[in-house]
């Protein structure tokens, strides 16, 4: 791996200076820039071996595309370095599935199966406060666009998540001849929203989606910025891997592994609920 | 009516072959003419940003440029910056930025441009239009009067619209790709 690395950064240091599209005229060192995987387009591209070792784009005409070995290199430095969680054992494990001679994995960016954790900060009653938005690709008829499909907002939460069971629940219920009263018994419900949940379906599960466009709408919820983005990848089976940004010095820097693991069905879907804050 | 249903019908699949068609329908040489084209126009911003932000260019001929820098770019473009220090992004329309690093308070600025950029593919955008990000770096250094100096890096991922357009030349009608500039994400870096 410091082998791939070294060269990586020598090819860097000469033939990219001459490279015929640049713009620069900077005459320091610029491998660390070089070896910044500079957007999750090229983090794509390196995983999947679709970009040479001079950051040149590779077809699949070309001699290296997908090659075996490159990847190998490339994988080998699309994790987070300085994370110790991520073990040697767990990232060679890792590795071996998507570089399977027989059945090698790629990444593709239309594949689904992976979406964006966007914080952001909106300013709710006088407060700026943090919100979470979940985003996919969603495909069209022409071409894509990423859409919301998920928000998390505490505000919601502490309102909505759990109602107040605490005492009299098996009281609270409209009884089974209401109807005949012109259900003239409502009041109780509205008298104490606190526990308005125990009056709905068992099935009720609130929508916060719905619930944030309401609020955007009627100019509670405005919007300031956005802070933080990451990305989660469930697209290759059996694993998990996520993605963030590390602006850093040295070569180990840009959209890398932050976090993987090994997932059956039954802990992916405890890991998104627990993406999902539910 | 027979006729009618069967040209509706002819109509109906060609367009729905040309639209799945082009979905991918940038070779990797057309690919390689349009990252020039957008080349060309990063160079124009590069080249402009470092007029607009010399000291030794009078108002008049900046305020020129600004207006210049401002054809590259789709109507409403903004900047988003985030510092070290602030991950939250700060947003500024083109003019107002630009405006901002002319009226900067150094005594000398340089701004220069790094040689590593990073050109992302080209992805079709429900509007029919393709849209890239192109990642610069530039370098700046200012130098108040007492000689403090203020330096960054900072990277640059800027939006690029392409779009194909026909012109009429000569009673032909001819196609080409035209490129603009979108929005732009300044981040300032470690390096």
């Amino acid at each position: 791996m410091r082998y791939f690395l070294i060269c990586f950064l020598l090819v860097s240091s000469t033939s990219l200076f001459t490279y015929a599209q640049s713009i620069g005229e900077f005459m320091g060192d610029e491998r660390a820039l070089y070896a910044e995987t500079k957007q999750i387009n090229q983090f794509i591209r390196r995983f999947n071996g679709e970009e040479d070792i001079k950051g040149e784009r590779l077809y699949i005409k070309d001699k290296d595309y997908h090659n075996r070995k490159l990847r190998k290199k490339y994988l080998d430095i699309l994790f987070n370095l300085k994370n110790n969680l991520l073990t040697d054992e767990l990232k060679e494990t890792f590795i071996d599935k998507v570089l399977d001679k027989k059945n090698p994995i790629y990444i593709n960016f239309h594949g689904g199966d992976w979406f964006a954790e966007v914080r952001t900060i909106f300013k709710y009653h006088g407060k700026e406060q943090t919100v979470i938005l979940f985003l996919e690709l969603q495909e069209e008829r022409v071409g894509s666009k990423w859409v919301i499909t998920n928000v998390y907002f505490k505000p919601f939460i502490d309102v909505l998540d759990s109602p107040d069971t605490s005492e009299y629940n098996d009281k609270k219920f409209l009884h089974p001849l209401s109807h005949e009263l012109g259900f003239m018994n409502l009041f109780r419900i509205f008298n104490d929203p606190d526990s308005i949940e125990l009056y709905t379906v068992n099935e009720f599960k609130p929508d916060y989606l719905s619930i944030f466009l309401f609020e955007i709408k009627n100019n509670r919820l405005i919007f300031k910025t956005v802070a933080k983005v990451k990305f989660h990848f469930f697209q290759i089976n059996g694993w998990y891997f996520e993605l963030n940004y590390f602006n850093r010095t040295g070569y180990n820097t840009g959209w890398l592994i932050s976090n993987l693991m090994q997932i059956n069905k039954t802990n992916k879907e405890i890991l998104m609920k627990y993406i999902y804050h539910e | 009516m027979k006729k009618i249903k069967f040209l509706l019908i002819a109509i109906i699949s060609l367009t729905i072959s040309y639209q799945s068609f082009a979905q991918n329908d940038i070779s990797p040489s057309r690919k390689k003419a349009i990252d020039s084209l957008a080349m060309e126009k990063i160079r124009d911003l590069s080249k402009y940003i470092s007029i607009i932000g010399s000291k030794e260019t009078p108002f008049s001929e900046a305020k020129r440029v600004i207006d210049r820098t401002l054809e590259l770019f789709v109507e409403d473009a903004q900047m988003g910056v985030s510092s070290l220090h602030r991950d939250e992004v700060k947003y500024y329309p083109i003019r107002e930025y630009l405006e901002r690093l002319m009226l900067l308070n150094y005594d000398q600025v340089t701004i220069k441009w790094y040689n590593i950029q990073y050109i992302s593919d080209l992805e079709l955008q429900p509007d029919g239009r393709y849209v890239g990000v192109i990642t610069i770096y530039q370098r700046f250094e200012g130098t108040t009067d007492d000689g403090m100096i203020y330096m960054d890096t900072t990277k640059k991922d800027i939006t690029i619209y392409v779009e194909r357009k026909q012109t009429q030349i000569g009673g032909k009608l001819i196609g080409f790709w035209d490129v603009l500039l979108g929005d732009v994400r300044v981040v300032e870096t470690m390096k």
